[in-house]
């Protein structure tokens, strides 16, 4: 075998060749997906410092919290406070401005978990305004340098939901602006690129002093708090992880709830001699926590009242009515410590009835009651005046209107007791504090002129002690909110009436509330950043997956050039074979022979190929970096080699070679010895082999495929139509192939048949002989026609996919939904945008309200989380949620690639709740398919905010839409399962397109402070489509390489045909043909190949782009597919003449010679 | 010889440089022949018999001396003349049939009509006619594959002869073909080259089929010797 490598080393080497080429291409895709998977985990360690879990909150925790949690976590575990709140930086000077913004207050516990963290200074720091550090991308922004002063807005956070009566507040008053001094700018990748969400792109962050933002956000009483606490686990974690597999979020899991105290989940506990009344930051008890509260208790055998507190705008009875008054839902007290309300004449009052009422005996009298009926004439209350109750109701946009409950009259309670505790009314906002009732600063409309001497003296005597009762179905039913319906819990221990009882149950409310409730129910959640980022660096696509796709043209073309070249090789030596076939070598011991001579000149190609696979991989990536960064979105991506990926890269490539070279050695066997001999092992040899019936059985044989292929056609053409499915890729793309395969199949039945006459071409005789001769060879005639055609074919397909043409974004069924700009705010908005005084009172001017007259948003709730677009390059694990609302349900619009039910408008299937735990979702088609890994009808589970699974089942799966960075839901649903979500971020809006960027400058100008972004649809869609149509652009340029192997591979068949017949060429010569008429000749053959390729490639690829094709919204981009096709067929004809013109110009004379 | 019709070779000769040393192969050869005339060149391999006919042929130039064809030199010719030259007045059948696989015997035959498509109507006849003569009328949509070793000389020979040529030039025609396909093939030769008036050479190692030639000569040393 060593004299064989030897004496043909000039064939070896070309199949060494191809072999590395082969190698390179598949080996340089898997390490292109090791260097994405790297350069993800680089660039999340980065970010990370040395942080491995956090602790978030919704609300500010006290920052002792984060010492609390460094105890429980113990060894040499490090903690650190922070506040990290979304917001929109502008430059103070320029005015640039820049949103989505993370503002990250630190302090230095912080900055000592990043290896350069010490850079940061707050203190030392000069500058007209307090210090602030950005990060580049940051700075870069805003065009802003050390000693500039910026202008950050935030939302200050709340305690109490802002979607309810008590929280709600102006809205220009929820935003907090810091004036600063840019002390530095410091580096994207380490504090300065802290995030929550990974990304590629580089987040864009603020790092301010966390004492100073606190007290700015919470005042100096309540400065010290922070909303995230970053954690460094130390030895602990690697020790904790090695030895029994604990994870750092479960680590931190542990530790939280020893560290949690009851005021960090927001309950504040208030003793009482016998009883404890419990109450909620919030104002309202969170469900979850009222449940677990009230359990603690009853487990310790306490008696437990619920009390629901609300404020009537006015009590009214007979015509009169008392102004502003609180009233309290109750039962009555399930033990003589929680207090009872006892009637006017002494008895203890009665058990209400839903439509029941109490009033106190001050506004029984002022509304002229007296002792009232239902007490001396209970007989008598039916026929009594109702008594009314107006109160406020809070719409979902943050609409006041009055609704009136009636009750009758079922007694009047005497002013003492408990019916006179204060307590039955937590701290009001923007009332309990004020002295009088004209100074209440509540965030409600009230009618100060209502308000009477005696109401305020009422106020001075008993501040807000509510003046009616009702039970506590009625106060459920009328006052509920999504975030709760209890006011307070008051519990009165077991025991005897005793401070330490109190105490006792205080405590034990305090140690055991944080183990109870899941903190996730009180806003507390817990991340493993790291094991998150390393996860997520994984990537949402498989890169080495993608590109081993994108390049799968050019491997499969190395690989049929290298069997190719190999087959020719063997051919030469068909003398060789058929003297050791002659001698005795049985044909399999020839095969083995020969195979194994090929794995020998393959293996070292192979080898050589990896250096070539380290140079693929990195010109992928600079391409990634550069020409095709709109596929990444950032030029993070750097050549990452893992020796697994190597080895398996070398293994696979000399797998596909070997298969190439059993191909070509294949055909070996069925050529007999006698033909061998003479030298003849290609298609001569095989002619040689004598039964003319083989010819005609494989003409039937590629006659059957293409009647086979054809009917296939057919029939999903003929599907297509009767199902109505025209617009289906998936059938138009199995049309499409089985054609190609028909029409291969057609080809290699002609190439059997008897063809066109010679002289059928009249003077064009030397075309009409090269026609003929194009199918005398049939397997290799059918090689190059298949390799031309799938090419062409491929070339159409992703032609027709890149879908060039402008979409129109005002048409309802576009991809924008006839939204022709989006929007995106910062700071969420409660206001309905679609109200001029509501667009006042956020802060527009009149100008600015009145560009967006005649347009109307659609606004979305916005549960923040991770782009689960193409956009994103990290596997995302908390999805970006938009909640719709009902007035796009029932507007519909866009158009769904897939529906769970034929409805005419799918946007009605969000609406309801599937199964417990399971609501409808919609998604963007390419998005739930290859980044979440999903499809229809399947789940994609997140966790809502009780920390409970909730399974999102995707009902419709939107087309090309503008919603492929999140998943959709119904409001509903949203507020139901994110209750403290409050407001709205996502705004789309439908000005017509002359318009669009008026009105988007109107909402961003007026809507500034907010930090609210508009762009136009189009622009949304763009950005998605210029990572579908870079990847296809990469995969047409890998394509394209591999089409240009393609056409070495038509050469050498080319050239190797014209050695094979240089004596039938020279016979011609003799006859008076000129050289040139044989070039023609030869070239006509050819160029029957190559045009026959492309036809039978471009036309099934149209039939397989039909959808594209026909479809009305995308233009199809012909003019650039026909140049695409000519370069095709220009590049197979130019390299037919370089074969050509090196064969011919050789004397074909000595071919005739008999001596 | 006639001065103005014929074939006419004076002083022709031929060499090839092998390495630093000049190969003689053709060291002067003188020949006349008339049409009608027919002409068996015998010699050892190696001899320069092909050399001769190639030349003859004008597919390969002489090295010195000069070649006429009924008084024109057609080595003087330009290439694309020369072709249609060789089209038209040449005819040649070699010792391998050199039948295109791909076409049918009739096809085959046409094959040398479509060098200058147009210059002749009813080539397909003729061809059809030549098949007839040859024995092979009833194997006209026949592939040379599914023909015998004579059936495919035969063939061939049809091939030489359907441009009518003056000149038919036969290199070892019967070398592969038994004792009895080869004397049918030479019998057809000389029936045809008889009934057109050709000028008939044929290359041959045999010296029974040299024998039924009206004039022979050997190839000794480069040098042609009638005998």
């Amino acid at each position: 075998m060593r004299r064989s490598l030897t004496w043909y080393w000039r064939a070896h080497l070309a199949v060494a060749a191809g072999a590395a080429v082969a190698t390179a291409v598949l080996t340089g895709a898997l390490l292109v997906g090791d260097s994405v998977r790297g350069s993800l985990r680089d660039l999340a360690l980065d970010r990370l410092g040395s942080i491995d879990a956090a602790v978030v909150s919704e609300r500010g925790l006290r920052q002792g919290l984060a010492d609390d949690l460094a105890r429980g976590l113990g060894g040499d575990a490090r903690t650190a406070p922070a506040l990290l709140l979304p917001g929109s930086a502008v430059h103070g000077e320029t005015r640039a401005r820049a949103s989505g913004v993370d503002v990250l207050g630190i302090d230095e516990r912080f900055a000592a978990l990043y290896p350069d963290g010490g850079e940061l200074d707050f203190e030392g720091a000069g500058g007209l305004f307090p210090p602030v550090y950005l990060n580049e991308a940051l700075a870069g922004e805003i065009g802003a340098a050390p000693g500039d002063a910026v202008l950050l807005s935030i939302q200050r956070p709340s305690d109490v939901p802002r979607e309810t009566l008590v929280g709600r507040e102006d809205a220009a008053e929820t935003i907090e602006s810091l004036r600063l001094s840019v002390a530095g700018v410091v580096s994207d990748r380490g504090p300065g690129g802290f995030t929550l969400a990974p990304h590629q792109t580089r987040p864009l962050v603020a790092l301010v002093d966390l004492d100073r933002l606190g007290r700015r956000l919470f005042g100096r009483a309540g400065g010290r708090r922070a909303n995230l606490f970053v954690a460094d686990l130390g030895a602990a974690a690697e020790a904790g992880a090695g030895a029994s597999g604990t994870t750092a979020a479960e680590r931190l899991g542990t530790a939280l709830p020893a560290a949690l105290t009851a005021a960090d989940l927001g309950i504040e506990l208030r003793r009482f001699p016998g009883r404890l009344v419990v109450e909620s930051r919030e104002f309202v008890i969170p469900p979850a926590t009222a449940e677990a509260i009230g359990a603690i208790a009853r487990e310790r055998g306490a008696a437990v009242a619920p009390v629901s507190t609300y404020l009537a705008n006015a009590i009214r009875s007979g015509g009169r009515e008392v102004p502003y008054s609180t009233v309290t839902a109750l039962e009555p007290a399930p033990a003589a410590a929680l207090g009872r309300l006892m009637l006017a004449d002494g008895r203890p009052a009665p058990a209400l009835a839903e439509d029941e009422i109490l009033i106190n005996a001050w506004a029984a009298a002022d509304l002229g009651l007296a002792a009232g009926p239902g007490v001396e004439d209970p007989a008598g209350a039916a026929d009594a005046d109702p008594i009314e109750l107006d109160y406020y109701v809070l719409g979902a946009r943050d609409e006041l209107s009055t609704a009136t409950a009636r009750f009758r009259l079922a007694g009047v309670v005497a002013m003492e007791g408990l019916a006179v505790d204060p307590r039955l009314t937590p701290d009001f906002p923007g009332l309990q504090d004020a002295d009088d009732i004209a100074a209440w600063n509540p965030a409600f409309p009230v009618e100060l002129d209502r308000i009477r001497p005696r109401d305020e003296d009422y106020w001075d005597r008993y501040k807000a002690t509510p003046k009616a009762f009702v039970a506590l179905a009625a106060g459920r039913r009328l006052w509920r909110s999504r975030f709760g319906e209890l006011t307070s819990l008051r519990i009165a221990p077991a025991g005897p009436k005793s401070d330490d009882g109190v105490d006792g149950l205080a405590a034990a409310l305090e140690a055991e509330l944080p183990r109870r409730l899941d903190p996730r129910a009180a806003g507390i959640g817990l991340r493993a950043l790291r094991e998150d980022g390393l996860r997520a660096a994984s990537g949402a696509t498989d890169f080495a997956g993608l590109f081993l796709g994108l390049s799968m043209f050019l491997i499969a073309s190395a690989a049929m050039l290298v069997g190719l070249l190999f087959r020719l090789g063997v051919e030469r030596r068909a003398r060789e074979v058929g003297l050791l076939r002659a001698v005795g070598f049985p044909a399999r011991a020839v095969r083995r022979r020969l195979l194994a001579e090929g794995a020998a000149i393959a293996a070292p190609g192979a080898l050589l190929g990896l250096a070539g696979a380290l140079a693929y991989a990195w010109a992928l990536l600079a391409g990634l970096r550069s020409w095709w960064l709109p596929a990444v979105g950032a030029p993070v991506l750097f050549l990452h080699v893992e020796p697994l990926s190597l080895a398996l890269g070398w293994a696979s490539s000399m797998a596909v070679v070997l298969v190439a070279v059993r191909w070509a050695l294949a055909r070996l066997d069925r050529v007999p010895v006698p033909a061998l001999l003479a030298g003849a092992a290609g298609a001569d040899g095989l002619d040689r082999a004598g039964p003319a019936g083989a010819g005609a059985r494989r003409g039937r044989r590629a006659a059957g495929v293409a009647a086979a292929g054809l009917l296939v056609a057919a029939g999903l053409e003929v599907w297509t139509l009767v199902s109505g499915r025209a617009s289906s890729p998936a059938l138009a793309f199995g049309a499409g192939a089985a054609l190609l395969v028909a029409g291969l199949g057609g080809f290699a039945w002609w190439c059997g048949g008897p063809g066109l006459a010679p002289n059928a071409l009249g003077r064009l005789a030397a075309v009409g002989m090269g026609a003929r001769n194009s199918g005398r060879n049939r397997g290799r005639s059918l090689l190059s026609v298949g390799l031309v055609a799938s090419a062409c074919f491929l070339i159409v397909v992703v032609a027709a996919n890149r879908g060039e043409g402008e979409i129109d974004v005002a048409d309802r069924a576009s991809g924008a939904g006839g939204f022709t700009l989006v929007a995106e705010s910062d700071v969420p908005l409660l206001s309905d945008l679609n109200r001029h005084e509501r667009r006042l009172e956020l802060g527009m001017d009149d100008e600015e309200s009145g560009a967006l007259d005649g347009v109307t948003v659609v606004p979305f709730r916005l549960l923040p989380g991770e782009d689960v677009s193409c956009l994103n390059l990290y596997r995302p694990e908390r999805p970006r949620i938009l909640g719709v609302p009902p007035e796009m349900i029932a507007r519909g619009g866009f158009t769904f690639q897939q529906a769970a039910a034929p409805v005419d408008n799918p946007w009605t299937l969000l609406e309801g709740e599937l199964e417990p735990g399971v609501v409808p979702a919609i998604g963007d088609y390419n998005s739930v398919l290859w980044i979440l890994h999903s499809g229809l009808g399947k789940d994609l589970a997140v966790v809502d905010e009780s920390g409970a699974e909730l399974r999102l089942r995707f009902v419709g799966l939107l087309s090309r839409s503008l919603f492929q960075s999140e998943v959709l839901i119904s409001e509903e649903n949203f507020v139901r399962h994110f209750p403290s979500r409050s407001g709205y971020s996502f705004f789309l809006a439908d000005p017509p397109p002359e318009r669009a960027a008026g009105v988007a400058a109107a909402l961003e100008t007026g809507l500034d402070r907010f930090g609210l972004d508009a762009t136009g649809s189009g622009e949304r869609i763009a950005a998605f489509r210029a990572v579908e149509s870079t990847y296809l652009s990469t995969f047409q340029t890998l394509g394209g390489l591999g089409l240009v192997l393609g056409t070495v591979g038509l050469g050498i068949v080319l050239l190797r045909n014209v050695l094979e017949r240089r004596a039938e060429l020279a016979t011609l010569q003799a006859f008076g043909f000129r050289r040139r008429t044989l070039a023609g000749m030869v070239l006509a053959e050819n160029g029957a190949l190559l045009a026959a390729g492309v036809a039978i490639g471009a036309l099934s690829g149209l039939v397989a782009s039909a959808p594209h094709v026909v479809a009305g919204g995308h233009g199809f981009p012909w003019p650039s597919l026909a140049a695409t096709l000519a370069a095709v067929l220009a590049a197979g004809m130019l390299s037919s003449v370089a074969a050509v013109a090196g064969t011919l110009r050789a004397p074909l004379l000595g071919a005739l010679r008999s001596e | 010889m006639t001065a103005g019709g014929g074939l006419a070779l004076a002083g022709v000769q031929k060499s090839y440089d092998v390495g630093p040393q000049k190969l003689e192969v053709l060291a002067g050869i003188d020949l006349a022949l008339a049409a009608g005339e027919e002409l068996a060149v015998t010699g050892p391999s190696g001899s320069g018999k092909s050399t001769l006919l190639h030349i003859v042929g004008t597919l390969d130039r002489p090295t010195a001396g000069s070649v006429s064809i009924d008084g024109e030199d057609p080595f003087a010719l330009p290439e694309p003349r020369l072709a249609r030259f060789r089209n038209r007045v040449v005819g040649f059948v070699f010792q391998d049939h050199h039948l295109l696989p791909q076409y049918t015997v009739l096809e085959n035959v046409i094959v040398p009509t479509l060098a200058f498509p147009g210059d002749g109507a009813g080539d397909e006849a003729w061809a059809r006619e030549l098949l007839e003569r040859v024995g092979l009328g009833g194997r006209l949509a026949h592939r040379p594959a599914e023909l015998s070793g004579g059936e495919r000389q035969r063939a061939a020979v049809a091939r030489a002869l359907v441009n009518r040529p003056r000149l038919l030039l036969c290199d070892e025609p019967t070398g592969n073909l038994d004792r009895k396909s080869a004397a049918a093939v030479v019998d057809l030769l000389f029936e045809l080259h008889r009934d057109a008036a050709t000028i008939l050479i044929a290359v041959t190692h045999s010296l029974e089929i040299a024998a039924r030639f009206g004039r022979r000569a050997e190839l000794v040393e480069g040098r042609c010797v009638e005998a």
